[in-house]
């Protein structure tokens, strides 16, 4: 099993869209575990609760279906220091490098360029979606509807690439 | 609407009273109100902007706003604007 964390956004956008009748993460599951720091969960389940999505996270962090990890140790407090970060995304790059995961998952700027940076694998939410097709753990059929969901919170570009990169892999 | 209030400078409440005097104005809590409303969409603008060039990501933008994330997203989603600052795709590190 792919073991992935994933930041706030691209865990509000997988909580928020769906395809096919389905949520996103819903989507995503089957082929992953997805692991959260604690701040990630404030932000997205517990501040976001207002929202559908909000619930929806709260919903699949309550049965472990999405895994909250705390933060035990803090290798890369210095390292991160200057970057203009919020809690979750500097949190996020500890636990990944903490836990051992295969890849981040964050869409932010600062936080993947610190987080490749630190020498972490580092996929954008549509780059996770490709991999996860290249792994057969999501048919290809099934992750051009997710890339075609989650397009509008993306910039021109950035999901045009993946379904060129989703075509070589059907 | 909730009512607060706010030490105002005396250059900016003496407008909103010539405004008023001169029938350009309603109501001058109306008129400061909507000076708010304009200083923060100024100050979303301005991180917007930082945001978009890679300078800040969307966590620090949201606590320098004043919103939890959730709620920036729902104000950038409101407003068609992306959520993600990666203008274009960057291949996997490691």
């Amino acid at each position: 099993m792919l073991k992935v964390v994933f930041d706030a956004g691209p865990l509000i956008t997988a909580c928020k869209f769906y395809a096919d009748g389905k949520l996103i993460v819903d989507h995503l599951l089957p082929g992953c575990q997805i692991v959260i720091a604690p701040s990630v969960e404030d932000e997205v389940a517990v501040l976001g609760a207002p929202y559908p999505d909000g619930v929806a996270a709260a919903e699949r962090i309550a049965d472990g279906r999405i895994a909250v990890d705390p933060i035990s140790s803090r290798r890369w407090s210095a390292h991160l220091a200057a970057y203009a970060l919020g809690d979750g995304e500097r949190d996020s790059i500890e636990l990944c490098s903490q836990i051992e995961a295969e890849a981040l998952v964050v869409d932010d700027y600062v936080a993947f360029i610190a987080a490749s940076r630190a020498g972490l694998k580092t996929l954008m939410l549509p780059d996770f979606v490709v991999e996860l097709a290249k792994r057969s753990l999501l048919t290809a059929q099934s992750a051009e509807k997710v890339l075609r969901a989650i397009r509008p919170r993306y910039r021109k570009g950035v999901v045009e690439h993946s379904l060129m990169q989703l075509q070589e892999v059907m | 609407m909730l009512k607060v209030l706010v030490p105002v400078r005396e250059n900016i409440l003496r407008a909103a009273e010539q405004r008023k005097a001169t029938g350009l104005g309603g109501d001058i809590s109306e008129f400061l109100g909507q000076l708010i409303d304009l200083g923060f969409d100024f100050r979303l603008r301005t991180l917007y902007r930082q945001f978009e060039a890679g300078e800040i990501s969307l966590g620090y933008f949201a606590r320098e706003l004043g919103l939890s994330l959730r709620e920036l997203y729902a104000v950038l989603e409101e407003r068609g604007l992306p959520t993600s600052s990666i203008a274009l795709p960057i291949q996997a590190a490691a």
